[in-house]
């Protein structure tokens, strides 16, 4: 049990895909102007990394050696499909599938599915695989949503769409920051993030 | 088992591609109805949109609503202009993109225009909203065009597309300031574009169009040919259904025509 609390736990830490990986940056800059698409981009990669794992471990023994990038591929993308077409079916997701638009159909490309993939599930049994595929996701959906909170509160005064600086702030002259929408902010934040976690975890240090 | 095979890989390949494909078109029918009816929503929003409607709620069932309290009648009209039908307004029901697509065919070619079908949205508040359809850079772009009582000024405009890039081509729906510029021109069918878009600055004077946007260059021209080939198809309509005046008085006779009439009906009523 041990063994699996570490594979669950690793890609949220030590092995992050976003800070000590560097995988998935792209989008990480393009869905983190407000923290509704950014959860929901979170829950849906973490649902496809996690769901993609499973199955390419499931069936890891018998994937044809030199097709095996393509097999990962079309598990990948069935997956993405569905979590997209999952989106569109509700009202209450609707609006937000319509708003990241082109980043869900990219989940495909996000490095860190497959990199799972390739590094963890063809070599593990499927409970792991599946456990650490959903950790992978969660840690991407953990610093984008830290990224979001940040850019949401600075750039748009909201947290979650709802006013949380006060009207008499903006009467006394204060404003939204227009940079912090901007794609360059959230990389800078990121630099930041990384920054931190690296100072706080000597084992990443480089000597 | 030896998985490097040539035979095993195809067909292993094969099993695969055919199982993935089968469950998604197994999920896609199972949930079509759900998206149809989420897409149905937007589009009335859309519209409403376009006519100049705000606050008509948030959720499916309000917008709907809103829409079969305001809408007055929604008319199809042929190449001629003529009213060929109705579309149930109690129902909502309205053209979907499939069905504007559907159209789009009948309104580039001549030859087709027999069968052209297109509707008219009329609302209480006297605005009439028209869709238009056409081809941006990577997919599809369409809208509606809101234009006054007088058939002739703008009121609004909406425009959503498939896939055009986000930040660039996107802009036709995301940017407000873009489609914020059609309100007040004025559609003139005695030009080839009523109503079109123009890269490098619209000139001075000149009430039928509107700037495109930097960097899209593709999307602003398919979206310009769109808006021309539908209010074009439309024109037949419009010109029927304007005032009398705005349309076949070119000679300054149209003072006085509309005097005279202004007599008789007077005279009637005494």
């Amino acid at each position: 049990m041990g063994k699996m609390k570490e594979t669950f736990l690793n890609p949220l830490m030590k092995g992050n895909p976003i800070t000590v990986l560097i995988l998935g940056i792209c989008s990480s800059l393009a869905v983190t102007v407000e923290l509704k698409g950014a959860f929901v981009m979170a829950l849906s990669v973490t649902m496809v990394t996690g769901l993609s794992s499973l199955v390419c471990s499931l069936i890891r023994n018998t994937i044809p050696n030199r097709v095996r990038i393509i097999i990962q591929l079309v598990v990948v993308s069935m997956m993405v499909i569905l979590v997209d077409q999952l989106l569109k079916s509700f009202e209450a997701t609707y609006p937000i599938d319509k708003a990241l638009s082109v980043y869900i159909g990219l989940i495909i490309t996000n490095c860190i599915v497959m990199g799972r993939i390739e590094a963890y599930a063809l070599g593990n049994k499927p409970i792991p695989s599946l456990v650490d595929g959903l950790a992978s996701g969660l840690g991407y959906g953990a610093i984008l949503i830290i990224v979001a909170f940040v850019r949401e509160l600075l750039g748009s005064g909201t947290i979650f769409g709802l006013r949380v600086i006060p009207e008499a702030f903006y009467n006394a002259g204060y404003v939204n920051n227009g940079l912090v929408i901007l794609p360059p902010f959230a990389l800078i934040l990121l630099g930041c993030i990384i920054w931190v976690h690296r100072s706080i975890d000597k084992d990443l240090q480089e000597k | 088992m030896n998985t490097n095979n040539n035979v095993y890989t195809v067909i292993y390949t094969t099993i695969v591609v055919v199982l993935v494909a089968a469950i998604l078109a197994f999920v896609s029918q199972k949930l079509g109805p759900m998206q149809a009816a989420n897409q149905k929503a937007e589009t009335i929003s859309q519209i409403l949109t376009a006519a100049q409607f705000e606050d008509f709620g948030s959720t499916n069932a309000e917008k709907i609503d809103f829409y079969k309290k305001n809408i007055s009648e929604v008319v199809l009209v042929n190449a001629d202009g003529q009213k060929v039908g109705e579309l149930d307004c109690k129902d909502a029901k309205i053209y979907s993109v499939a069905e504007l697509k559907a159209q789009n065919y009948n309104v580039k070619d001549e030859a087709k225009s027999g069968d052209l079908k297109i509707p008219m949205y009329r609302f209480s508040n006297g605005i009439t909203v028209v869709p238009i359809y056409g081809a941006g850079l990577w997919g599809p772009i369409w809208g509606y065009i809101a234009v006054e009582s007088d058939l002739t000024t703008v009121a609004g405009a909406y425009f959503d597309h498939e896939s055009e890039t986000p930040g660039l081509g996107g802009k036709i729906k995301d940017d407000p300031s873009f489609r914020a510029q059609f309100a007040g021109k004025k559609i003139d069918f005695s030009d080839d574009a009523p109503l079109s878009i123009i890269k490098g600055g619209v000139p001075a004077g000149k009430k039928n169009a509107v700037d495109a946007i930097t960097g899209a260059t593709m999307t602003s021209k398919g979206l310009s040919a769109a808006i021309v080939a539908w209010m074009n198809a439309f024109k037949p309509a419009f010109s029927a259904a304007a005032p009398s005046c705005a349309c076949n008085c070119c000679n300054g006779e149209c003072g006085q025509h509309e005097a005279e009439e202004n007599n008789e009906s007077n005279e009637t009523e005494e």
